[in-house]
């Protein structure tokens, strides 16, 4: 038989324990809506019987009530780091996607604008200069033809270029945004760590902590591990970031290139800092060579042409286009009789060599072929991104919905959880009212037989 | 499984986007009016679509060329048939002198003063332009094909027109090939012809009648050659303009959006977002504290 006020002090425990899980329900609601936020629960066990007492004081042994054992963070660590490595894969697949698709807007084919149709207009201007090489009209539209061309090139290679610029700038932001969330990681980790030693509640400290997390996946493709007093270790391409309170400087050397992390250079393979560096060091200078290439074929061409024939005046034909490449293709003649129509000397009205020159755009290995097949693989690397982006985004979403449906607040269950604390309140308050009412009985009218 | 409300607003704003943006890009296609609004839109297609561009430029290149060459020969055809109509005439007019040969040194002088006005007249016919250029000069810069003594002006070049892939056509004619070659050309032929009437030398005149008919069918063969080339640019112009019809008819499938199919999607997809969007309304509604009291 238990003690005679053992009973009221279970039921104060009983409503204590309803308390406070009205007191976890209410922080529930009220954060249902922050972002990172993990939902909890108090958890509660039966209180066993004593120990270590002689028998004679506590048998038989009664229940001993209940007690609050913690207050649990419901996540599933699991999903949680699922979920980092897909951030990750969509931060590389979103701004991969988005930088090919500034870069296939550099292209606007096919269309009236496109350097296709300049091309194709650039090598039909040699027909009227073939059919009629007396004339200076149709040798001045072709020159222009010629020009037009040639900016259109100038403007390609600059636009590209500032691809790359754009890339690199946002690189440096990712980098900062990086630093920065890896420098509040460390102090959330010793924050963690002495709310571990102490037995405080870590809970809030450890939505921070996946949170940033969260951003350094997504940023850089940091890889987390969580250590066993709930602070988190960041690696980022094989080297620490962040180890405990301690944390490494991350930093992009646009010189060479290259990420380091605390000095030592990394590969980064997942994140958008990633998808930016592959952009810069691979994918712009790549269409940027094959542009060159185009100009350079052209140039090649049309001087090639230029010098098997012979000008109005029957001089040797020089060349038409000057410069090494996409950026600096240029016209260099401006004399429109200078154009080298005849394949013979002597200033003949023989347009042959301009006819030869008309047919050169058909050719499959003419700067038009190039700069299609170029076209092409814009097109279909495109393609490709848009399609991982959407397919990874579906991944994300769906291992973000898993996640939060974990660890996100219900507010259906939260209610309930309120009504059975609310009842679990009212049953004690009960217990406590009945127990009370039975000692009244004991003491005040117990031992009065016989009184009037 | 578990819903929460920020799994369920995860899936209902996943569901939303996915339809925005299937009917944006839907909106583009049917506002541009074109399949490919961008080369990612249909890579091979876009590759393909800029070749039929280019076969298109090059058709226009061909079918001007063909105009151009059209209008060249008609000019050179009309001087053909005048200059074998007036050679014809110096022929008669030689016979004539060859049946008079006895008769009065005045009438020959006429017969000989005729043959050379028709003379004058062949080479004037002879320095026929097009477009500023003698048609029998070949690629001559000058602007005469023969001068007034009848001596060839021009050069040996082709004129040539390039008027479909692999089909370049010769459509000019030298002088010497229509007039015959220097010295034994058909003006000076007719010099000597007035010179032999004026000296009454029948003997002379008749074996310069054959010369005449050599000279005669000489050009009737430039013309027939002329001809032939006339038809071979006529036949490239109609498979010109039938290649045009194909390859704008294979670029407007390449590119142009099937404008029924296209609205009937959109209809489809904006019908679907605004379902979407309902019923994520009145879903998201619910909750059990709508049914506590």
């Amino acid at each position: 038989m238990s003690s005679t006020f053992g009973g009221i002090q279970q039921a104060t425990n009983s409503i204590g324990a309803a308390r406070y899980g009205l007191e976890i329900v209410s922080q529930n609601i009220a954060n249902a809506s922050t972002p990172g936020y993990t939902r909890q629960a108090s958890q509660q066990a039966t209180v066993d019987e004593v120990a270590g007492v002689p028998t004679l004081y506590t048998k038989p042994a009664g229940p001993g009530g209940v007690q609050i054992t913690g207050t649990a963070r419901l996540n599933d660590p699991v999903l949680d780091a699922r979920s980092r490595t897909e951030h990750a894969r969509s931060g590389l697949a979103d701004t991969n996607a988005a930088a090919l698709s500034s870069i296939e807007s550099l292209f606007p084919e096919p269309s009236d604008n496109g350097l296709s149709e300049q091309l194709n207009a650039f090598w039909k201007a040699w027909t009227p200069v073939a059919n009629d090489p007396g004339s200076q009209a149709p040798r001045s539209v072709l020159l222009q033809r010629a020009a037009t061309v040639a900016s259109t090139l100038n403007a390609m290679s600059t636009s590209l270029g500032d691809v790359a610029a754009s890339a690199t700038q946002s690189l440096n932001q990712a980098v900062d945004a990086a630093n920065s969330a890896a420098t509040q990681l460390g102090n959330i980790n010793g924050q963690i760590a002495v709310a571990a030693a102490t037995g405080a509640n870590a809970n809030s400290l450890m939505d921070q902590r996946d949170q940033l997390l969260d951003q350094l996946s997504t940023l850089v493709g940091g890889v987390a591990t969580i250590n066993a007093n709930g602070s988190a270790d960041v690696v980022v391409g094989g080297t620490s970031l962040v180890s405990g309170p301690t944390v490494s400087a991350m930093a992009f050397n646009a010189g060479t290139n290259t990420v380091s992390v605390g000095g030592t250079a990394v590969t980064l393979a997942n994140g958008s800092a990633s998808a930016n560096l592959t952009t810069i060091v691979t994918t712009v200078p790549a269409y940027q060579a094959q542009l060159d290439t185009v100009a350079n074929t052209l140039a090649a061409t049309v001087n090639g042409g230029q010098a098997a024939g012979y000008d109005l005046a029957g001089n040797a034909g020089g060349p038409l286009f000057g410069g090494t490449g996409a950026a600096n293709l240029s016209v260099i003649i401006t004399d429109p009789t200078l154009v080298a129509a005849s394949s013979t000397p002597g200033g003949n009205l023989d347009g042959s060599n301009a006819l030869a020159l008309s047919g050169k755009g058909a050719d499959n290995t003419s700067a038009d072929a190039l700069y299609t097949r170029l076209v092409g693989d814009i097109g279909s690397s495109t393609a490709l991104a848009k399609q991982q982006q959407t397919t990874q985004s579906s991944v994300t979403a769906s291992v973000d919905s898993l996640r939060t449906s974990v660890s996100g607040v219900s507010y259906d269950e939260e209610v309930s959880n309120m009504l059975t604390f609310q009842r679990a309140y009212q049953a004690s308050s009960r217990v406590l009212t009945t127990l009370d009412d039975l000692l009244d009985t004991l003491i005040n009218h117990t031992g009065l037989v016989g009184r009037s | 499984m578990r819903v929460t409300e920020s799994s369920a607003s995860y899936g209902a704003l996943a569901g939303l986007q996915s339809s925005a943006a299937r009917l944006a890009s839907l909106q583009a296609k049917l506002s541009s009016g074109k399949q490919i609004t961008a080369p990612s839109d249909d890579p091979s297609g876009t590759v393909r679509a800029l070749q039929l561009r280019g076969d298109l430029q090059r058709n226009t290149a061909y079918t001007d060329s063909a105009t151009d060459a059209i209008a060249w020969m008609s000019t050179s055809d009309s001087a053909y048939s005048q200059m074998v109509t007036l050679t014809q005439s110096a022929r008669t007019l030689v016979v004539q002198g060859l049946n008079t040969g006895s008769s009065t040194g005045s009438s020959a002088g006429a017969i000989a003063d005729q043959i050379d006005a028709l003379r004058t007249s062949l080479l004037s016919v002879a320095n026929t332009t097009y477009n500023g250029r003698p048609v029998f000069g070949g690629t001559t810069s000058g602007s005469v094909a023969y001068d007034n003594g009848g001596n060839y002006m021009g050069d040996s070049g082709t004129v040539n027109r390039t008027v479909g892939p692999q089909a370049t056509v010769q459509i000019n004619q030298n002088g010497p090939d229509v007039f015959g070659p220097a010295g034994g050309d058909l003006f000076s032929l007719l010099s000597s012809i007035s010179t032999n009437l004026r000296s009454n030398n029948s003997t002379a005149l008749s074996g310069q009648l054959a010369d005449l008919d050599t000279a005669i069918g000489r050009m009737s063969a430039a013309q027939a050659s002329e001809g032939a080339a006339y038809q071979r640019v006529q036949v490239a112009q109609s498979s010109q303009s039938s290649t045009k019809l194909s390859v704008t008819s294979q670029l407007s499938e390449l590119q142009d959006i099937d404008l029924a199919d296209i609205a009937v999607q959109v209809t489809t997809a904006s019908t679907n977002y605004q379902a979407a969007l309902q019923t994520t309304a009145n879903i998201r509604q619910l909750s059990l504290l709508n049914f506590l009291s």
